[in-house]
């Protein structure tokens, strides 16, 4: 019934007049000509998105899938565009990331098709996780390892994971890409730093391009933490705890967790003000109700930060927000995120595709 | 000097423990400060004695005079004796298989190791509870306990020590000498004084003087303002303090600050040393002076716990619970 049709999306308009290393950013700033001010404004988040729904994605996605997506915590990157990358040619990737992962550990090349070696890669499309029409299959990779003094019927063990993601990628961006080029810009990585830089520079060698550090940024922060806020009805997301780093001497480390109803009230009643608001503003009343406002997302951050002045005399905002979590997942400043439930997790990926975007560089 | 009070004293001498003889010699207040510190307190107990024996001959004093240091020295013991006996006895009573070593250190405290079991198994070494109490001072110091062992601990405290209760001081940290100073306030204090200290002069380029003097100021101001609110100097090294607000919202929003109900929040304070941060929040401005009430309870009160509701009807005031 299902029909397994792999989905690698070909750019139509053979256009090639750009190299791979064209962003995002300048993609935005070229169609606006406008110089270095629209370039730069470009390079903002949206700043309206949608209310995560709640994904029946447990329908489209197998379960041992999610289960590997889910419940740990994944070290992001960004990653330019792939050069010639192929979703039915997984196969002939995982033996040749087998063979590089074993030469790179023991320094010396070995044969592809010796199968002995004691880390196997394996490549697999997951289903179901792509959003838009323009968005390429997600890939997880994983690397198992067998001890050589080990019985040949022992479990594999999975020592390493990751996975490359496009979810709601822009589809002006993807479609400007030149012929032959795979948009899979966020790449979250679970295991040993060796073989994260091992599949890394497997990669920048096989695909032509380049990996780099993705932070989340506070404002990236702000929105994780309202749109999960946000969920509450529907899944209780047990507490909202916000992490800020003050810099003082020695360093002094603020988490601030607040209860989930009170959290969400707080946020009802900030969404009405800036509805109410906004309704003054301009008469168009068929704005669609699931959309969130940036100034929503601030406005409610700034309440929380006023309410703790209140208390504290203290001035969070002279700190750096570091970590948000809710029962939904968690989020840290240095590019650690963890996805705890399924049903939201499209809008986080979604956020983080949009980041990785933009943090490519020009 | 007689038969009797030479051998009064050697026998003396030998009871007290090594490390004790100096403390005990000191509070007899017979000897000056000059006599105590020609004695090598390294030496043997027996040349110790002779020497003892050579002032008290100096001095004519007599049988009397020994029997005072044998009284304060006793005193002490049987203080400590009694609480050894009376907890040890008390602890047992209440749970079998338990395992009490109690040792009394040169500054007072008494360190007591329990090694817990229960009616069916052995003493536990490996997770051992230990207490730290001062004797004379309604302070226990505890690590490790758990909700089981808590009530039993506490009445063989309570007996022990012959107070009536014991209450949680909602004060913990990783540091036994940190909590110790900050519960006995013994730490530096700054106290609030009217007039600032006149400003130093410094070597620097002074650009508008009455700019950089005001600054200045107001600089000096906070910094003065923050060692009030938590000491000067050194302090007690604490790693967290944590807050339990359930107050009426304080933010801007007005259909949430009409809300009847207070929004619930924990508030938590970590660093290698947060009455530093806080020090330093306070006086690079980063937290307003005066320093709230909320924060300088940390040291004022020796607590790093607090819950705090908002005080009946009137939405400004807020109350530490207890």
């Amino acid at each position: 019934m299902i029909i397994s049709v792999v989905k690698t999306p070909r750019n139509s308009d053979g256009a090639q007049r750009s190299s791979y290393r064209q962003s995002y950013r300048s993609y935005v700033g070229a169609v606006s000509r406008l110089g270095l001010t629209s370039a730069l404004t470009a390079r903002r988040l949206n700043t309206s998105r949608r209310a995560p729904r709640a994904h029946n994605i447990t329908d489209k996605v197998s379960p041992e899938h999610l289960a590997v997506l889910v419940k740990k915590e994944w070290q992001l990157s960004y990653v330019t565009p792939l050069f010639q990358f192929r979703h039915t040619q997984l196969k002939r990737y995982s033996q040749q990331l087998s063979a590089f992962i074993a030469a790179e550990r023991q320094g010396v090349a070995v044969e592809v098709e010796e199968p002995q070696h004691s880390f196997k890669a394996s490549f697999s499309v997951v289903h179901g996780m792509a959003e838009a029409e323009e968005d390429a299959e997600t890939i997880l990779i994983q690397v198992h390892s067998k001890h050589h003094f080990s019985r040949r019927d022992d479990p594999e063990k999975c020592v390493w994971s990751g996975w490359l993601a496009c979810i709601n990628g822009s589809p002006e961006y993807i479609r400007s890409l030149p012929k032959d080029f795979i948009c899979l810009p966020l790449f979250g990585s679970s295991g040993g730093d060796p073989l994260t830089s091992s599949v890394k520079s497997w990669f920048q060698q096989t695909f032509d391009c380049c990996f780099g550090s993705l932070e989340i940024n506070h404002t990236s922060l702000q929105w994780l933490g309202s749109l999960w806020t946000n969920c509450q009805p529907e899944s209780n997301i047990q507490h909202l705890k916000m992490i800020w780093a003050v810099p003082v001497v020695p360093p002094l480390q603020i988490t601030y967790t607040v209860n989930p109803q009170d959290a969400w009230e707080l946020w009802t009643c900030v969404r009405k003000d800036a509805q109410v608001e906004k309704e003054g503003e301009e008469e168009e009343e068929e704005e669609e109700e699931g959309i969130i406002d940036i100034e929503e997302v601030n406005m409610f951050m700034q309440e929380l930060k006023s309410h703790f002045y209140r208390h504290f005399k203290l001035d969070l905002s002279a700190g750096n927000l570091v970590q948000v979590s809710t029962a939904l997942g968690s989020a840290k400043t240095s590019g650690r995120i963890k996805i705890s439930n399924s049903r939201y997790m499209i809008s986080t990926l979604t956020l983080l595709t949009e980041c990785a975007l933009l943090k490519m560089p020009v | 000097m007689g038969d009797t009070p030479r051998r009064l004293l050697q026998r003396l001498i030998r009871r007290i423990p090594a490390q004790e003889l100096k403390p005990t010699l000191e509070k007899w207040g017979r000897l000056s400060q000059a006599q105590l510190q020609t004695i090598d307190f390294t030496q043997s107990k027996w040349a110790l004695t002779g020497k003892l024996g050579t002032i008290c001959e100096e001095r004519n004093w007599a049988v009397k005079h020994i029997t005072e240091l044998e009284l304060i020295y006793n005193a002490h013991t049987v203080e400590l004796l009694q609480f050894k006996e009376q907890f040890k006895s008390n602890l047992s009573e209440l749970i079998r298989n338990v395992s009490v070593k109690i040792k009394k250190h040169t500054d007072e405290a008494v360190w007591i190791r329990i090694a817990w079991g229960d009616g069916l198994s052995q003493p536990n070494h490996f997770k051992p509870t230990y207490v730290v109490h001062y004797l004379q001072t309604p302070y226990v110091f505890v690590t490790s306990l758990n909700s089981k062992q808590k009530p039993l601990l506490s009445q063989a405290l309570v007996l022990a020590t012959s107070y009536h209760a014991i209450k949680d001081a909602n004060l913990s940290g990783r540091k036994f000498t940190a909590i110790r100073d900050l519960l006995m306030r013994q730490y530096e204090q700054v106290f609030p004084r009217k007039f600032h200290s006149p400003l130093k002069e410094r070597n620097q380029i002074v650009t508008d003087p009455h700019i950089e003097r005001e600054q200045a100021e107001s600089s000096a101001n906070r910094l003065q303002m923050a060692c009030e609110a938590f000491g000067g100097g050194k302090l007690p090294q604490l790693q967290s303090a944590v807050y339990k607000l359930e107050t009426k919202f304080r933010g801007h929003n007005k259909s949430m600050t009409q809300r009847e109900e207070p929004i619930r929040c924990v508030v938590k304070f970590a660093s290698t040393n947060i009455l530093e941060s806080l020090r330093n929040c306070a006086s690079s401005g980063i937290a307003s002076t005066p320093v709230t009430p909320l924060l300088s309870s940390i040291p004022l009160k020796g607590r790093n716990y607090f819950v705090i509701t908002d005080n009946g009807p009137g939405p400004s005031q807020t109350r530490q619970q207890n």
